[in-house]
């Protein structure tokens, strides 16, 4: 009887070696729900418009074949996005996945489809690791050491700032990733950091860290943090009498931050990945889709859905069949695709070579300040 | 020095927000011998109250939402206090700390529940703006709101010192706290001591969540690192004692203020736990409480 459950398995296998060739299966992990659901409704909405845009099928080996993309939720842990990745992979027979949006979960869903060969494209984690030493990984968007530079160097060339102070969450790797190589690049240039402090994960209290740094009274203040702290950390540091421009990365990019910060955020600059008043063709095409269709304005991790749901979908045109191995070396030969966030380059790994943009606050508002190409 | 004294004023504010919670699991440990887990989770539900009273009916200024909301914070500790904790009195210990671990759980969801995860704040209409005078003096940023919540928090618990040691309620309430199996032969009813205890304590605490969404932050499980630090504030002034709760939550909010402050923010709850564990090694009944009297 034991035997028989070992085999379980490899019959399993063996059952699914004939995929109906009539239709491609797409995976996608998004957090539906939980704590970042929001995040998880724009990815949806970005592959509702991809696969509105495909209905017709797309040509494969000489015959129009139709694709699905099968969307499930991970509920943003690392857990269920595991669980998730072997369902779409073993059971759903799917050929490439995309997903999932925080790099915790890219991060448990990365050794899966690295293990069953499967290739897996992630629109929105910037986290290094997701993609070191992994072949079958990619992502649409730069990474966290870049997003460092580009503020650092934001800060000395374009606002002539002398001084800098960062705090950030300790416990958090995109966090920490961030103020580092900001500290690094931003001395490195040649101005002065007086002032380098931390706090833990859902701390509400900063005026003890703000006091210190009040008292070196920096020109910019770097907050590498997520958008529901950030407004907390401003308000506390102009409560003290902080004068300091207020900077940050794309983790402050959701209509939260301003909802909650109100004009205290005002006159704040963050690097992202795209701005909404992008004028690339390809991005107001989708901006304008987007609004249409949904109400809202897509927010980075939309344009970064949809332009990993196209890339993959070139891929397998560009492979001519629907391989899983095929369709990775196709995505890793991918060159200059021109996508809603900027062109987008495979350069023998899976992190593109990408610019970035830096979005000001107006009353309200982000506002597209610059372009920062790598 | 203009550094100094603003790192002095953080810690007033924290230290009179622990306090506040603080109070809580100190009266009613004196009184029944019960550590309520869940008494975090009242002041964030207190602070919801006041958010709910002074932002969606936004028609009530502060000095009428804030009583309303430690009113209506108040029953709710009573009927925690009724539902829950009554008829397992004279349980043992373990199922007791279960139910206010439970209480809490169920309190945290049912707040995400009706108002969703977000981060809040409440903005009621305090005057904003600092205290010019000491900012032209010293440097030093005092905004209106940090002055009312240090002396609002201080008035209210001076307000609790007189009740329990000047009033007839306040004279039941040690009682109950010496002998509670004596007084009710005296013609005391118990029941509603314990139930004035939770009422008292659980007030107090929505004032804190009123006062910490004013000046941090609100969200649905804020009450639990809260009420963690709260409980050591109130152990390390000795449990039970009401000048020692507060004692102890300014003695905290000094540690972790200095530790931040001069050492690093990694160690502060390091350190906060640390200093518990070791004052239970040393000085098990904290610094304002008695040791415990054996029979033999």
């Amino acid at each position: 009887m034991k035997r028989v459950f070992l085999l379980l398995p490899f019959l399993l296998v063996l059952a699914g070696c004939k995929p109906k060739a009539d239709e491609v299966k797409i995976g996608v992990s998004a957090p539906l729900t939980g704590d970042i659901s929001a995040l998880g409704q724009s990815t949806r909405n970005a592959i509702t418009l991809v696969q509105e845009e495909c209905a017709a099928g797309i040509p494969l080996g000489g015959k129009q074949v139709k694709v699905r993309f099968l969307v499930e939720d991970d509920e943003n842990k690392p857990e269920a996005t595991a669980t998730v990745f072997q369902k779409l992979i073993s059971q759903d027979r799917v050929v490439a996945i995309i997903g999932s949006q925080s790099s915790k979960c890219s991060n448990a869903g990365a050794p899966i489809a690295e293990a069953a060969r499967i290739p897996q494209v992630t629109p929105w984690s910037t986290n290094p690791n997701v993609t070191r030493g992994r072949k079958f990984i990619f992502r649409a968007c730069f990474i966290d050491p870049f997003q460092g530079r580009v503020v650092a160097q934001f800060a000395i060339g374009k606002l002539k700032a002398r001084t800098a102070a960062v705090v950030y969450d300790v416990a958090s790797d995109y966090n920490k990733g961030i103020a580092e190589v900001f500290r690094d690049e931003f001395t490195r240039l040649g101005g002065k950091l007086v002032g380098y402090e931390t706090y833990n994960t859902k701390d509400t209290d900063f005026s003890a860290q703000l006091t210190k740094i009040k008292g070196a009274n920096p020109e910019v203040l770097f907050l590498p943090n997520y958008f529901n702290e950030v407004p907390l950390q401003a308000q506390q540091a102009r409560k003290l009498g902080l004068t300091a421009t207020l900077l940050g990365g794309d983790g402050w990019d959701n209509p939260e931050l301003v909802k909650l910060g109100g004009a205290v955020m005002d006159g704040a600059y963050f690097s992202n990945h795209y701005s909404p008043d992008a004028d690339s063709p390809v991005a107001k095409e989708f901006i304008a889709k987007y609004t249409a269709r949904f109400k809202a304005v897509p927010d980075a991790a939309a344009a970064l859905t949809y332009d990993s749901a196209r890339l993959v979908l070139r891929a397998i045109g560009a492979a001519g069949k629907a391989d899983p191995r095929a369709i990775r070396d196709a995505l890793a030969a991918t060159s200059g695709f021109q996508g809603v966030t900027g062109a987008i380059s495979f350069a023998g790994s899976g992190d593109p070579v990408k610019g970035a943009v830096i979005i000001r606050i107006e009353k309200g508002r982000f506002v597209f300040d610059s372009a920062v190409n790598p | 020095m203009g550094v100094l004294v603003q790192q002095l004023l953080n810690v007033a504010q924290l230290g009179a927000v622990y306090a506040l919670i603080a109070l809580g699991y100190s009266m009613v440990y004196g009184i029944i011998r019960l550590i309520n887990f869940a008494h975090g989770d009242i002041f964030m539900l207190g602070g919801f109250l006041g958010l709910l009273i002074g932002v969606h009916l936004a028609w009530l200024p502060v000095y009428v939402m804030m009583p309303l909301a430690m009113v209506l914070t108040a029953l709710a500790g009573v009927l925690v206090e009724r539902v829950a904790y009554r008829r397992l009195r004279d349980a043992n210990r373990m199922s007791v700390v279960i139910t206010t671990l439970g209480v809490g759980i169920f309190l945290e969801n049912l707040v995400r529940l009706a108002v969703g995860p977000e981060t809040r704040q409440i903005r009621s209409g305090l005057p904003t703006g600092s205290v010019t005078w000491l900012q032209g003096h010293l440097g030093v940023y005092v905004t209106w709101d940090k002055v009312l919540i240090i002396l609002v928090s201080l008035t209210l618990m001076a307000v609790l010192w007189l009740i329990v040691n000047r009033t007839l309620v306040g004279t039941a309430m040690r009682a109950v706290a010496d002998a509670k199996d004596v007084v009710p032969l005296m013609g005391v009813n118990l029941n509603l001591i314990i139930a004035g205890t939770f009422a008292i304590g659980s007030a107090l605490a929505a004032a804190g969540g009123i006062f910490y969404g004013q000046a941090y932050a609100l969200d649905p499980y804020m009450g639990i690192d809260l009420g963690w630090k709260a409980f050591i504030a109130a152990v390390i002034g000795g449990i039970g004692s009401i000048e020692g709760a507060v004692l102890g939550s300014f003695l905290l909010a000094g540690v972790e203020v200095t530790t931040v402050a001069y050492l690093s923010s990694n160690l502060k709850n390091g350190i906060a736990f640390g200093l518990l564990i070791l004052l239970l090694l040393v000085w098990p009944w904290g610094i304002m409480g008695k040791p415990a009297m054996r029979k033999v």
